[in-house]
């Protein structure tokens, strides 16, 4: 057999090669098997399902209120926002008042969560693609607002800080002046992220251009969140069908152009910047003190029925679906999972590109597995 | 500690109430609260008072000698919000969404027949619709086609296994990115053979959702390019999220 095939190139088999499950590039332990021929991937598979521990089944035999700490192990990089994400269906059924300085209180945690998270996804995206200082700097931040969280609730990474019809502790006395120092400087560092990575000539080749996908492909593949928006479509829940108190604040929603990995990758700078000014605004406008939870029976019944909703989580839509036989109890929950919808298309984006583009654009995904797998 | 400070909490809900109850378009409240709400408002008005002290001081050890005069003042307007929102059972809300799932079925009848849609009502707020099973494929993309609809974001899709009822149901809430109309759509199948036609034509964003429902509820989607199992190994047998899964049976050990 000569070395050289038909078209006068080094003649190559197509091998099988497994990355992961536990590959430091899979944020966890997801199983990606690729079809190489050469440097040329022909096919991805992703195999997912190693850490799923059927919240959903789980569910079924909890109460509302101990549901909540379940949902801080879906995706523990912005638990704040899936506490809230189940609290908030279930008091849509109940019809619920939340007060005032809880909703405050609520909305500075989950943007806090939201900025946290986005820090973590540039620090590992960088790292990922081969820099290893960014991810020292943003854990520094990141670690800032860790500790936030440490005083307002006593864990740094499973909240379940928030309850259904407010949140369970109110604010440490001088907690909200330590956040409010921290906005400016937050600020400060994202101004230098930017001059430190976004015109980096290496980071740029690497990600422009790579994994590009249009509106209508995300749209039919039920993406959401930065992965959606990176297209150039305009679409965050927080403006589009405003939950909570988003409609009392002055934030833009940043967009896409190419739908490119770069786009996806700027897209969570600038969003930090926003979750930055509503953090301001909150500030501002918090009430100086008053109830944190607000009138709830001990035992919580949702009426019989069905209700669903969704927030804008750091990863993109997350919803929580509950069937109610009245009971204390859910009939059947089921969440909606932004990164396991947003995963889905990435064999599509993967095919026929260069071995080396593969973590660039799984990277970008921003994928939790302990979300994808539930 | 929490019953103090719940206190001034309800004390502050109930102005909030008074100012928020014109929004809700109850039409008999305002006859019968006009009487009795005149003095509840005002002594809520007062009550707002101590409760800001209540709030200045949290030492309102003299707070809990006066509930004598507030749970006095408590029920009537209490009473009377409970009233404004129960009295009128069917929610305007519900009404609204009710009457446009008669558009879509409308819309749906014309193209595929008086059968094809089997239940139409409202799933807390949002228009829902029960689909016949073999016209579930061509009712969604009916509805992503159509000009008065075009429903092109499918946001949502769980099962759900009524044990007692022997169907297993499979709802989609379907979403128009361009005119923001919120649908929820469902269609159901028997519980010993499940089998439901695939969405893949569709949306092709349902691949995975379609094979979870699959692995854990076992309804086969008909026309699914990649039927296999997602979240459990796949020599697992059984499947988990029905009601009558039993982990020790022996089919599944």
């Amino acid at each position: 057999m000569s070395l050289i095939d038909e078209k006068d190139q080094v003649r190559t088999e197509e091998m099988l090669l497994n990355v992961g499950p536990q590959h430091p590039s899979t944020h966890g332990v997801f199983r990606l098997v690729v079809k190489i021929s050469g440097e040329t991937i022909i096919d991805a598979e992703p195999v997912i399902g190693y850490l799923h521990r059927g919240t959903e089944k789980l569910a079924e035999d909890l109460q509302y209120t101990q549901i909540i700490p379940y949902t801080d192990r879906l995706d523990y990089l912005a638990a704040m926002l899936n506490n809230y994400a189940l609290c908030h269906t279930v008091e849509e059924a109940l019809g619920l008042e939340i007060p005032e300085r809880a909703e405050y209180l609520r909305v500075i945690a989950m943007e806090l969560n939201r900025i946290a998270s986005h820090l973590l996804f540039i620090g590992t995206y960088l790292l990922d693609l081969g820099a290893m200082s960014p991810f020292l700097y943003v854990f520094a931040e990141r670690e800032r607002i860790i500790q936030l969280f440490n005083e307002l609730c006593g864990a740094r990474l499973t909240y379940n800080y928030m309850r259904i019809g407010g949140v369970k502790w109110d604010a440490p006395p001088g907690w909200l002046d330590k956040v409010r120092a921290f906005v400016p400087h937050m600020r400060e560092q994202l101004k230098m992220y930017d001059d430190l990575i976004t015109g980096n000539e290496i980071f740029l080749n690497r990600v422009r251009g790579i994994g590009v996908y249009d509106t209508e492909t995300a749209l039919a593949y039920g993406m959401s969140g930065i992965n959606l928006r990176s297209t150039g479509f305009d679409w965050d829940l927080r403006r589009k069908k405003p939950y909570s108190i988003y409609d009392r604040f002055d934030f833009e929603i940043p967009v896409g152009k190419n739908g490119d990995c770069f786009d996806r990758y700027y897209l969570h700078l600038l969003e930090m910047r926003e979750s930055l000014k509503i953090v301001e605004q909150a500030l501002d406008q918090i009430p100086e003190s008053g109830p944190v939870l607000g009138k709830v029976p001990k035992l919580i019944r949702v009426p019989a029925g069905e209700y669903y909703s969704g927030i804008e989580g750091a990863r993109g839509e997350l919803g929580f679906y509950i069937v109610s036989d009245g009971k204390d109890k859910p009939y059947r929950m089921k969440i909606r999972k932004p990164s396991f919808l947003n995963l889905q298309l990435l064999p599509k984006l993967l095919r026929g590109q260069n071995m080396a583009n593969l973590i660039a654009i799984l990277g970008a995904v921003d994928i939790v597995l302990g979300e994808v797998d539930a | 500690m929490s019953e103090e400070g719940r206190k001034p909490g309800e004390a502050q809900d109930q102005p909030a109430d008074a100012t928020e109850k014109p929004e809700a378009p109850a039409p008999a409240a305002p006859v019968t609260s006009a009487a009795s709400a005149a003095p509840g408002a005002s002594a809520a008005e007062g009550a707002d008072k101590p409760a800001a002290q209540d709030v200045a001081k949290p030492a309102a050890k003299e707070g809990a000698d006066k509930p004598a005069v507030k749970p006095a003042a408590r029920p009537a307007a209490a009473g009377a919000g409970a009233a404004a929102k129960k009295t009128p059972p069917p929610d305007p809300r519900a009404e609204a969404a009710k009457e446009k799932a008669e558009q879509v079925k409308a819309a749906i009848v014309a193209q595929l027949g008086e059968a094809a849609v089997e239940e139409v009502g409202a799933a807390h707020f949002v228009p829902m619709l029960v689909i016949r099973k073999q016209d579930w494929p061509a009712a969604v993309d009916l509805l992503r086609t159509h000009p008065d609809w075009r429903t092109n974001y499918l946001e949502f899709m769980a099962g759900t296994d009524y044990k007692d009822k022997g169907y297993i149901e499979v709802v989609i809430y379907l979403q128009s990115t361009e005119l923001g109309h919120f649908i929820c759509l469902k269609t159901r199948t028997d519980r010993d053979q499940a089998e439901i036609p695939s969405l893949f034509s569709v949306f092709p964003g349902v691949n995975w959702e379609e094979r979870e429902i699959y692995d854990l509820l076992g309804v086969t989607f008909t026309g699914h390019p990649d039927l296999r199992r997602i979240m459990m190994w796949d020599d697992f047998k059984g499947h988990p999220l029905r009601k009558d899964y039993n982990e020790w049976d022996e089919r599944n050990a």
